[in-house]
């Protein structure tokens, strides 16, 4: 698949840059609280991410459809409605269909309202660019979004827990790692995550004066 | 270091060519060679008298270690070889790749934690789990930071709260008793001083302490040897004397302050007295290793003179307020580690004041 034939240039060029080169955890270290404390378990990380990518969505064309209209000394109370609304809505589907998860994900899932990818991509991209081009974006950030999560989590939970989605992975000897389910071991692996992802990608640490 | 230098000079005819240990003269040079090279002086101005490197500060630390390595070979077995053997190959890998990566030269500094690491360590630890102590100990406590000389923590402590946390039951299970390993007492395992205190109230008493017959980290157990090794590094003026001393002093003073309130677990007939208490508290687990080896350490504590009391007694306060009134039984490792944070604070706060008045004339 051409990215360019079926996004366009502009597209393809937001495709790359929310993916990798301005990767919104590891370029722009946002969402960095969300990525700590609900990488514990892959099953919870899957959640976590879907709701972020629905609220990033739901977001993107809702705002970029009133992009115009919208008033720039209000627009930032408007996108913490629009971002709000679409966390009631995960909340309370989470509520309905899949209780227990929503039993594990605790406060976190209300706190996806302060998630600093939604509210940065609002303001950086939504506002000023058409509803395709946002969606685009959208996708391109919560797919970032959640393979971080992903890689964050399969290494915490075989680790702390030995297991993968609740599967027993690791062999009857095994020693949990306690130090990793809690949200300090989380900054190893986060820590890590970035090192090697920033130097894969060539981004540079800013220069402190 | 110039009266080392001096009982060196005074040996050295016993083994030249007439000497009565001239066959020996061999292992003398090699020593020699551990504290005195490079000998390097400069003939003009600026003068350096004695070229103090990482290398010569590593070794003589070392050699303070010796007392206690060998006493605690002679107590926990052969084992203990394996486990600084383990400590060392994983470290030096890290350490190894690090260099290779950075293009820089293997410091020496990895020597003295590489050996720290497994002194601090129940003895029956499991070998992998030293390996992922060290490891992460070198990795996460010292390179991460920029090396040697950057680290904010001490990077054999770093290890061995890791693994503290991660592995709770393996790291307080794991007391074998001294001797255990060739028979000369029965019991396998055996609770720490600490830990008895704690639990049972029952505080060992001082020789036994000193003599390393009740159980405890590897080589933390022998105190006589650590005291011996403690007040040569003092001596050779590799570790500042000020933190070491306040450290100790603040435990003494603290715990006989907890004693006088009562907070001492009660013996049998009935209460310690605060001075037993104080007593227990400075020779018992491993505040005195702490304070002679960690503590010290010139990177990770204060560099201000006045630094270095308040690092000392910070560390002392907070040992003793873990010790009675926390979950944990032993302090020292959390004290020294929240202290290593502290420490760049305590130089900027004794600098701003101390340079206040240059400050402002300045301006």
């Amino acid at each position: 698949m051409n990215l360019k034939e079926t996004f366009g240039k502009k597209g393809a060029k937001t495709i790359k840059n929310g993916i990798w080169r301005e990767h919104p955890i590891s370029s722009a270290t946002l969402g960095i609280c969300s990525a700590l404390a609900i990488s514990n378990k892959v099953e919870n990380a899957i959640a976590m991410s879907a709701g972020v990518i629905f609220v990033l969505i739901l977001t993107a064309v809702i705002i970029s459809l009133l992009r115009k209209i919208i008033p720039s000394r209000v627009r930032i109370i408007i996108y913490m409605i629009t971002i709000a609304s679409g966390v009631t809505i995960v909340d309370l589907v989470l509520k309905a269909y899949w209780p227990t998860v929503s039993e594990a994900m605790g406060p976190y899932v209300p706190l996806i309202i302060t998630n600093c990818i939604i509210m940065g991509r609002a303001e950086a991209f939504f506002v000023q660019n058409p509803p395709k081009l946002a969606l685009i974006d959208a996708l391109a950030n919560g797919l970032a979004y959640t393979y971080t999560l992903m890689a964050i989590a399969i290494f915490r939970e075989i680790f702390a827990f030995g297991t993968l989605l609740g599967v027993r992975v690791t062999p009857s000897g095994w020693v949990d790692w306690v130090v990793l389910a809690a949200p300090a071991g989380a900054f190893f692996v986060l820590g890590v995550f970035l090192w090697i992802t920033r130097t894969a990608a060539g981004i540079e640490p800013p220069k402190s004066s | 270091m110039k009266w080392l230098s001096d009982l060196f000079d005074s040996f050295r005819p016993q083994f030249e060519k007439r000497g009565n240990l001239a066959f020996l003269k061999p292992l003398y040079e090699a020593i020699e060679f551990i504290f005195f090279y490079p000998p390097a002086r400069t003939a003009t101005a600026p003068h350096v008298r004695d070229p103090l490197d990482i290398k010569r500060y590593m070794s003589i630390v070392i050699v303070a270690l010796l007392p206690s390595i060998c006493a605690s070979i002679w107590f926990f077995g052969p084992r203990i070889l394996l486990m600084i053997l383990v400590s060392y190959a994983v470290g030096g890998l890290v350490e190894v790749i690090f260099a290779c990566v950075r293009k820089t030269e293997i410091h020496e500094g990895f020597f003295v934690t590489g050996i720290l690491f497994p002194l601090i360590l129940p003895p029956a630890t499991p070998l992998w789990v030293v390996a992922v102590g060290i490891f992460v100990g070198v990795f996460f406590g010292k390179e991460v930071f920029g090396g040697t000389g950057h680290n904010i923590f001490n990077p054999a402590l770093v290890g061995r709260l890791f693994i503290t946390i991660s592995f709770p039951t393996i790291l307080t299970s794991g007391w074998t008793a001294p001797g255990a390993w060739r028979g000369a007492v029965d019991a396998v395992s055996s609770a720490t001083p600490m830990a008895l205190a704690k639990t049972q109230g029952v505080l060992t008493p001082a020789t036994d302490l000193l003599l390393g017959i009740p159980s405890g980290s590897v080589g933390e157990t022998f105190r006589i040897g650590i005291i011996v090794g403690g007040i040569f590094l003092m001596l050779t003026r590799v570790s500042n004397w000020r933190v070491p001393v306040s450290y100790l002093v603040s435990v003494c003073v603290f715990a006989f302050v907890a004693g006088l309130f009562g907070w001492a677990p009660a013996t049998a007939e009935g209460g310690a007295s605060a001075f037993s208490f104080a007593l227990f508290n400075l020779l018992g687990g491993s505040v005195l290793f702490g304070a002679m080896f960690m503590a010290c350490c010139p990177v990770t504590s204060c560099y201000t003179l006045p630094g270095k009391y308040i690092f000392g007694i910070g560390c002392g306060v907070l040992t003793v307020l873990i010790r009675v009134f926390s979950g944990y039984v032993e302090g020292v490792m959390f004290s020294i580690v929240i202290m290593n944070s502290f420490a760049p604070l305590i130089d900027h706060v004794v600098l701003q004041m101390r340079y206040r008045s240059v400050e402002t004339q300045g301006n």
